[in-house]
């Protein structure tokens, strides 16, 4: 008598069962799987909006911590709910910014388990517009200007706005004033990458000097520490971590948030 | 000639379009003294650059054709290709990076590392050839050389180090100092000919010093006696470090930078100096060929000039005396006389004049040996054929050859016309593997593809030039193709019996997608249900499917067929009745398994002054393309965007009206994706109309 083992393997041998691809509803369904799996949901929820339109965002951490990745992957969850990124990249090719995506995705997807990630990675493309400056010439006001003429113009319009690299050593409240204004002008979400320093002390309300002058301007805050091997998410700002994740870390080998617990 | 095999290089220049190439090498030729005078290449006095042989390319003022010179600088032969900076024409650039032994990189001081540069320097990395950089245009304004280095870094991730630094920029741009013996370079006379060295102007004396720091910092990576000099901080001699220099470049791990300005005559012989130096000779490159007995094993040729010949023929020419072939040899000497077998066609070859080409000049030689680049007169053969001699089954490796993106009809406006394009079409296919000619069967129109518009263009025009055919072109279309998407099952039979023998043959199997491959057969029958002799004409009859595909015609790529079932008649079943059947199993299966069209989607990068970025980005938009990203240059923003090539049609004319003439832009082919439901609905509309017309 046949096992199931060899009912299998002769199924196998002849002709596989005909697969029937909606792609469009297949691809949906991948997002969903994305959605479910997604580790920023850590932060915000399934919706993932961690910010409301208008607000702004900070990761601050050290150089070389995982800002960026921490970015990408918040960039990512809201091109998988279709809400168009415009990353903003202080001197780094775009090229270079694009393989961070290519590279955080790959892992998210691995993660998740999702297949056939070639054709949901086309189909999220269109949800982002890199944009690099040389940081020597970089300016808001200048930034500001040229997203005016993207959401003018109709040629792209983003929900989820992304700038990395702004070195908040300067001065910058007034145009961070300016800016927050045009965010809540066209709904945009703001986060910013901001660099500390490992020689300074935090301020007096124990969020690091960086971010102490425009603290007001911020409604959300996360620090990223290493200690030893690991490197804890620390809410500074406008989070309450609902308890069971009240511990979360980047994985070290892909950068992703996850629950150090789980 | 000479035949220290030591002093001798073989260079190409490579660079992104309007960098200067073709001005840095007429510079070169003259201070080499090839040439006695200089001319520009869109210059006033009409002339055009010398290198610009074609009468097209000094009307347009860019390189078509690449041409082949040579000269001398300080007891050192060099062999110059000089290759265009056009996308469109990248088959010539990948053709001599297979012949060459080391270029220069010539870059933009203002435009820096642009589009066409990363294309350079990928297939420069292909064929790994080591290269040097030259940034040119210190003289304009705007130039910035350092930062064209840090770009260097960053886009193209070279180990770049700075052997000069600028005396002055811009409108102040004097000379240089050299890093390597601590001094200032400055170019006297009316062109420059006369090098005056001095001390370095005190304002750069901290800069330099901190230069060449770097620069021993790096070249101290390949030399542990460099290394201990510093350590030892004693007289570090120019030799020394250009020794280790030399290692690093050769190994790919090291790009020299030099910098000048070519138009104003700057720089130019510390260049020359630098390849002779740090760029390789064709004995410190390993060349290999394959052994066509051996199933293609790789075999190390030597430069040994008495070895058996082994020559690689890497561009034709259509001369009035006949083909002229332009030739490196890898192995052994080619000698007038001599007999070769071309490895392709197995026929034997008597080598009739042997030249050395200078432009559209030429100078008869006796041989060409082991190293060197030369012509043969009177050979019929195609670009990429492999000559060796008598009793060797050699074959140089085969050349990357990208597949046509676009093509167009045309049609002879009389008799006479028709006979001389004919010819013209011969030759070009012949010239380059990546312009395809063929008749369509249905409508009897003559199509030619190509690589872009501009590449069938100039085609066109040099028909009408070259052979006086008169000929009308349709307009430009793209090259679609069709491809499933789903898994699919066939149970097909043909059964035929209409009065003599009978036709019977049945196939069962599936089609499934297959991803970066055109075509797949796998027989999985077992138990004789097909018998064996029948597979390879079921195969037959798959393939012939895909040249035209069920759905709108468009040739089938991508599809994995899967045969394990079918049947046969003792009689009544034969190989014609398995291709029928086959033809009859692929229809049925494709219609089930989702085909759709997919089209060749470009990558444009434009580059356009800041003000225009707004426009661009919108006509972009407009043809359905997806910005990636946009990069800010200062005064500069480069929009890299990914567009379906059926949009790009007249896109520079396009371009030139929104940005008053500032913007350009360069496309190449990026993927194949489908098409959107309403394009798709369009073609299938016109591929109707077009059938009915046919019928």
């Amino acid at each position: 008598m046949l096992t199931l083992t060899d009912k299998f393997a002769a199924g196998a041998k002849r002709a596989p069962a005909a697969l029937i691809v909606m792609k469009g509803r297949y691809i949906a369904m991948l997002k969903n799987d994305l959605i479910l799996r997604s580790p920023v949901q850590y932060l915000g929820g399934q919706s993932a909006d961690v910010l409301a339109d208008g607000q702004f965002g900070g990761v601050l951490a050290r150089a070389g911590v995982g800002k960026t990745a921490l970015m990408v992957q918040i960039a990512l969850n809201s091109m998988i709910h279709e809400r168009n990124v415009i990353h903003v990249s202080l001197n780094q090719p775009v090229n270079k910014t694009n393989l961070w995506y290519q590279e955080v995705f790959g892992h998210l997807s691995r993660q998740s388990g999702v297949p056939q990630t070639e054709a949901l990675w086309e189909s999220l493309l269109p949800h982002r517009f890199i944009m690099t400056f040389r940081a020597e010439g970089f300016s808001i006001p200048k930034m500001e200007e040229r997203l005016t003429d993207l959401v003018e113009q109709k040629i792209f319009v983003p929900r989820l706005l992304i700038v990395d690299g702004l070195s908040f050593d300067e001065p910058l409240r007034d145009s961070l004033s300016d800016l927050k204004h045009f965010a809540r002008l066209y709904g945009i979400r703001v986060w910013f990458t901001i660099r500390t320093h490992r020689h300074e002390d935090p301020g007096p309300s124990g969020v690091p000097k960086q971010l102490s002058d425009v603290e007001d301007l911020f409604e959300v805050a996360i620090q990223l520490v290493p200690v030893g091997e690991e490197i804890l998410v620390k809410v500074l700002k406008g989070l309450t971590l609902p308890t069971e994740h009240a511990q979360l870390v980047l994985d070290p080998t892909t950068m992703l948030v996850k629950d150090r617990s789980a | 000639m000479k035949k220290d095999i030591r002093n001798v290089r073989n260079i190409g220049i490579s660079a992104h379009i309007d960098s200067g190439k073709t001005t840095l090498t007429e510079r070169i030729l003259f201070y080499t003294k090839r040439i006695h005078a200089m001319h520009d290449v869109k210059g006033k006095d009409g002339v055009g650059a010398f290198m610009d042989s074609m009468e097209l390319e000094r009307e347009r003022g860019i390189t078509i054709a690449s041409a082949a010179t040579f000269c001398e600088w300080n007891g050192h032969e060099i062999n110059i290709i000089d290759t265009p900076g056009h996308v469109d024409f990248t088959i010539e650039v990948e053709r001599s990076l297979r012949v060459l032994d080391g270029a220069i990189l010539v870059l933009c001081s203002v435009g820096g590392v642009q589009s066409q540069s990363i294309t350079v320097d990928q297939q420069m990395r292909r064929y790994q050839v080591p290269c040097i950089a030259f940034i040119n245009k210190c003289d304009r304004s705007g130039a910035n050389p350092f930062r064209v280095i840090e770009q260097l870094k960053d886009k193209l991730g070279h180990n770049a180090v700075a052997l000069q630094i600028p005396i002055g920029l811009e409108a102040d741009f004097s000379g240089v100092v050299d890093l390597l013996r601590m001094q200032a370079v400055y170019f006297d006379g009316d062109k420059g000919e006369s090098l005056r060295m001095e001390e370095i102007p005190e304002a750069l004396r901290e800069l330099a010093q901190v230069k060449r720091e770097q620069m021993l910092d790096a070249a101290s990576m390949f030399s542990d006696e460099l290394m201990e000099a510093i350590l030892d901080e004693k007289d570090i001699a120019a030799e020394l470090v250009i020794a280790a220099l030399r290692k690093g470049t050769l190994a790919r791990q090291l790009t020299p930078v030099l910098m000048g300005s070519a138009y104003k005559n700057k720089g130019v012989q510390l260049l020359l100096n630098a390849v002779n130096d740090l760029l390789p000779c064709p004995d410190d490159i390993e060349n290999n060929a394959l052994d066509m007995d051996k199933d293609e094993a790789p075999v190390r040729l030597t430069s040994d000039p008495a070895a058996p010949l082994v020559a690689l023929a890497f561009k034709l020419e259509d001369r009035t005396y006949g083909q002229l072939t332009y030739l490196r040899v890898y192995q052994g000497s080619l000698s007038k006389g001599d007999t070769l077998i071309n490895v392709r066609t197995a026929r034997k070859i008597k080598v009739g004049r042997v030249v050395r080409m200078h432009s559209d000049q030429m100078e008869e030689i006796e041989s060409i040996p082991a190293g060197y680049i030369g012509a043969l007169f009177g050979i019929d053969c195609a670009s990429g054929d492999t000559f060796v001699a008598p009793g060797l089954s050699l074959t140089m490796t085969s050349m990357y050859v990208p597949k046509p993106v676009i093509s167009l009809m045309i049609s002879p406006k009389d008799h006479k016309s028709e006979i001389h394009m004919s010819k013209a079409l011969n030759r070009f296919t012949k010239e380059d593997p990546t312009f395809k000619t063929h008749v369509n069967p249905e409508t009897g129109e003559t199509i030619i593809s190509g690589m872009g518009e501009l590449h069938l263009e100039v085609y066109l025009e040099r028909m009408q030039r070259e052979y006086a055919a008169e000929v009308t072109a349709g307009a430009p279309r793209v090259a679609y193709r069709e491809t499933i998407t789903q898994q699919a099952e066939f149970d097909y039979t043909h059964k035929k019996q209409t009065g003599g023998a009978g036709q019977y043959a049945r196939i069962g199997g599936w089609l499934e997608p297959l991803p970066d491959q055109d075509f797949e057969f796998d027989n999985q029958v077992v138990g004789g249900s097909i018998p064996t002799q029948f597979i390879p004409a079921c195969e037959k009859g798959f393939r012939k499917c895909l040249a035209k595909g069920p759905k709108m015609e468009f040739p089938v790529t991508g599809v994995k067929v899967v045969i394990n079932d079918g049947a046969s008649h003792s009689v009544d079943s034969s190989d014609m009745a398995f291709q029928a059947a086959a033809r009859g199993a692929f229809q049925q299966g494709y219609s089930k398994a989702k085909p759709v069209v997919q089209e060749p989607i470009m990558k444009v990068v434009v580059e356009t002054p800041i003000a225009f970025q707004g426009p661009v980005m919108g006509s972009l938009n407009q043809r359905r393309g997806m910005i990636v990203g946009a990069q800010d240059e200062g005064a500069l923003c480069v929009i890299e965007s990914q567009v379906p090539l059926a949009e790009m049609f007249g896109y520079s004319t396009v371009l030139r009206s929104l940005t008053q003439g500032q913007a350009q832009f360069t496309m190449e082919f990026l993927a194949y994706k489908q098409v959107p439901p309403s394009i798709a609905e369009e073609l299938e509309k016109k591929a109707a109309e077009q059938k009915k017309k046919v019928a």
